[in-house]
């Protein structure tokens, strides 16, 4: 360690934030290594502003660390400056704790959030100074696993992980240290520990199966090759989220990240089942903490961290079973203790008068409701159950109480999208500035903002949507302009996505296992930090697909057929492919599909896992 | 409509000047970051601070003068206050109690000067080059008995004026306490302006030598040894 501290000190004074590249922050988990049997880098592949700010990480992080004999270290991806440096220098990616290189670690763990990070897995890797290949790292240690959303299709990635884990880590982790530690006495091999590994449910091991493909290009199976890999990989669920590991304790940045605040999850899953949206499937079903578990979490983490905001996060807050009640009760300890409540994904239709008053005493901030779509018709197609009435009753109490700002986020190119619901986009902008000339002048702010964003639809593994085509870009870009013709008031801005990205993403989001080639060699282009605008190369992305001979259309904008074998059916996420293709018909016949509060709707989820509405079985 | 927090509360607070540390891995801790840093110690220290009132109430924090990145420090000042009396070794302890690794206090007193009077720092800066010692050292004495040390200095733009660069003369503004050669390394005690008025940090010194020089630094440590008044005395 002090050795290279030595040689990474003088590099800090020349780079950017250097507070992200030499740890020590409060929280921070020192141990022995004389002392400790099981070493653990977590990586975040992006920048340590945004792994911070993560949450799983923290989660695991706490948990791993529980054990006096693991040690659990962050390690982040350096911005190019930084790594400039690193290179130059022969300092190998290393962990903040211990500030030892990783390559030496037991386990070198990825969470995959989101697609446009994969360039970053590779770069670490080979920062770090191993193979990014799996096949080329050869010995027991380290063992590269991912977790995380994206992991419910790695196969775009699945040529560098030993192995993946699926869904929520708690237990698994715990299971998967576990052996490794029973297993390291006896100095096995990769390949003996992998097949014990592969008995673990949850446990993904990509080299145990192998992809046997179709003449026209789709997969035609994926079977297991060996006898201790499942056909079918299930992921994990935790049943009692009341009982679960949660940190007492984070570490707190010097520097300022995106999230920098206590932040303490409510709720798992999501009760809505908008068709687009991967995480209202992949995290079911809902389940909540009680009011008791949260009040205390609140507190042990703005005690430890100082922090004056803590955020109650989950994928819709307002969806809590008791929300008004659990409010009541953590502002009696956040206003005596000069801590901000924060309370991000308010879904508008579940938005009380009170709720508002609420937040308002905060602080105004601007308001944000993302409809999705321009047309109540589209908004059925997608199943986001909010109308025009209800998005005007909010703005109408939000503009009397003082309110000048609207943010409206929408996407394009979604299934049965015709020009009409398109042009529904200006048309509610329009309306939403009316209604702000319509509030009484001496209640409203001094001016009106509305802010329109667009993003680009990218159909997603085990959502309705799955079997859809992505608009292609030319599509895309002809709806953009329909949108900024037809914005008749200064009032109203609009800002859309780059097209180039979302292509890309969509391509990685339902690849198959020929598109690691692809990630492999744009990234010995040079590509890396892809979600950064000012780092993304569509050109050299180009040039990789076409020399790997991956035409991207396959993936991205051709409609699959709903007996296709996807590059993911060999995993299970609960959710059956029956009630993704009847959700999918509904979906184009624009009928909306009931939520789980209001009733079950059969998503194939057993009741088991510990739903708090699910009734099935 | 909501009301300002605290607002017509008399409270009556306390002040304190506390003396402070940062170093080892702090030193990377910017200014910027080092008030956030310091406010959630506080907080986590539960030691009964003074906050301000109005529509977003926060703690009362003020550090009479910023430390450069990197610079190591044990005379640093940071002044606070609290709502009830408490003795200084009481503070001092309960704040150590929270603190991140390479920042911790060591000692508490009421302020006396205000730090509009702070006007020079005294640093010790151990400083190697990719030249021999020897050579580095002869270089050294020739940059500091010239005629005048200019230094690029970056305009701010304000109305009227362009961003840019003058170029200023800061051989009369500093003094040169001693130098000296320990361990192949030149070793230099040097007293530059701080303060509102004028402030001159240690690398537009040392990059200043670097191209008198034609030197690159190898290794560099940096460390402030005393905050001075303009009429000589220490500021705490």
């Amino acid at each position: 360690m002090e050795e290279l501290k030595r040689r990474i000190e003088p590099l800090l004074l020349k780079t950017q934030k250097p507070a992200r590249y030499i740890g020590g922050e409060l929280g921070s988990v020192i141990k022995d290594r004389s002392k400790v049997d099981v070493r653990f880098a977590f990586c975040f592949p992006d920048v340590y502003d945004v792994g911070m700010s993560h949450l799983g990480m923290k989660i695991l992080y706490g948990l791993k660390n529980a054990r006096e004999n693991w040690w659990c270290e962050r390690v982040f991806m350096p911005e190019k400056d930084f790594e400039q440096q690193m290179r130059e220098n022969d300092i190998p990616l290393y962990a903040l704790e211990s500030l030892d290189p990783i390559r030496d670690f037991d386990f070198i763990g990825f969470t995959l959030q989101y697609e446009l990070s994969y360039t970053n897995v590779l770069e670490m890797l080979d920062l770090a100074g191993l193979p990014v290949l799996a096949k080329d790292r050869t010995s027991l240690t380290p063992i590269v696993i991912g977790g995380g959303p994206c992991v419910c299709n790695p196969e775009p990635v699945a040529d560098f992980f030993d192995l993946f884990v699926l869904g929520e880590g708690e237990e698994l982790n715990i299971e998967l240290l576990e052996l490794y530690e029973r297993m390291k006495p006896d100095n096995p091999t990769k390949q003996e520990f992998l097949r014990e590994a592969a008995k673990i449910e949850g446990v993904y091991v990509p080299s145990f199966y192998d992809v046997d493909y179709n003449d026209d290009g789709t997969v035609r199976s994926i079977t297991p090759n060996c006898e201790t890999a499942p056909e079918k990989i299930r992921k994990r669920v935790i049943r009692d989220f009341d009982k679960v590991y949660y940190p007492d304790s984070f570490v707190v940045p010097f520097t300022s990240i995106v999230h920098d605040r206590a932040v303490v999850e409510v709720l798992r899953g999501c009760i809505r089942g908008c068709r687009f949206c991967q995480a209202g499937f992949i995290y079911r079903p809902f389940r909540e903490k009680g009011i008791d578990t949260i009040e205390q979490q609140t507190k042990a983490l703005c005690e430890q961290t100082g922090y004056e905001q803590v955020s109650l996060s989950s994928l819709s807050t307002s969806d809590y079973t008791e929300i008004e009640k659990l409010l009541a009760t953590l502002a009696d300890y956040t206003d005596k203790e000069n801590v901000n409540l924060s309370l991000p994904s308010l879904r508008i239709d579940s938005f009380s008068e009170e709720l508002l008053e609420r937040i308002a005493s905060v602080r105004k901030s601007g308001l944000t409701f993302a409809p999705e779509a321009g047309t109540q018709r589209l908004r059925d197609v997608i199943n986001k159950n909010i109308t025009e009435e209800e998005i005007m009753h909010t703005c109408r109490m939000a503009f009397a109480a003082g309110y000048g700002t609207v943010k409206l986020y929408f996407m394009l190119g979604l299934p049965d999208e015709t020009d009409e619901d398109v042009l529904g986009i200006p048309d509610l902008a329009h309306k939403i500035v009316d209604l702000y000339y319509e509030t009484p002048r001496e209640l409203r702010a001094s001016s009106i903002q509305v802010s329109l964003s667009t993003a680009t639809f990218v159909p997603k593994p085990f959502t309705p949507f799955e079997f859809e085509p992505q608009a292609t870009p030319e599509e895309i870009d002809r709806k953009q302009k329909l949108i900024l013709d037809n914005i008749h008031s200064k009032k109203v801005k609009f800002s859309y996505h780059q097209q180039p990205v979302s292509k890309l993403e969509a391509v990685l989001a339902r690849g198959d296992r020929r598109v690691c080639k692809a990630v492999y060699a744009a990234w010995k282009k040079g590509c890396t930090l892809d979600s950064w605008d000012e780092h993304f190369r569509p050109e050299l992305w180009d040039e990789a697909f076409a020399e790997c001979g991956i035409y991207r259309e396959f993936y991205a904008n051709r409609r699959r057929e709903y007996d296709e074998v996807m590059p993911w059916s060999h995993l299970d996420y609960l959710v059956s492919r029956e009630f993704l293709i009847r959700e999918n018909k509904k979906a184009h016949q624009a009928i909306t599909t009931r939520n789980c509060c209001e009733g079950c709707s059969g998503c194939g989820i057993s009741k088991d896992y510990g739903g708090y509405y699910c009734k099935g079985s | 409509m909501a009301q300002p927090k605290n607002q017509n509360l008399i409270i009556e607070r306390w002040d304190y000047r506390l003396t402070f540390a940062k170093e080892g891995r702090a030193r990377y801790i910017s200014h910027l970051d080092l008030m956030r840093t310091m406010q959630r110690a506080i907080k986590r220290a539960r030691v009964p601070i003074w906050y301000t009132q109005g529509f977003n109430p926060h703690a009362y924090l003020m550090f009479p003068l910023a430390l450069p990145l990197g610079t190591d420090s044990e005379i640093e000042t940071l002044d606070i206050a609290l709502t009830e009396d408490w003795d200084f070794d009481r503070l001092v302890k309960q704040l150590n109690g929270s603190m991140p690794e390479g920042l911790y206090f060591v000692s508490a007193a009421r302020p006396v000067r205000s730090h509009k009077d702070i006007a020079a720092a005294r640093y010790e800066i151990e400083v190697s080059f990719d030249k021999p010692a020897e050579e580095i050292k002869a270089l050294f004495d020739s940059f500091v008995s010239g005629e005048t040390i200019e230094i690029e200095k970056r305009l701010k733009p304000k109305k009227g004026r362009k961003p840019g660069v003058k170029l200023v003369d800061i051989k009369p503004l500093m003094t040169l306490n001693s130098c000296s050669l320990r361990d192949d390394k030149l070793f230099i005690d040097i007293t530059l302006p701080a303060g509102v008025e004028n402030n001159i940090n240690t690398g537009v010194v040392i990059d200043a030598f670097c191209t008198f020089a034609k030197a690159e630094i190898a290794e560099i440590y940096t460390k402030r040894t005393n905050i001075l008044c303009k009429d000589g005395e220490n500021f705490t």
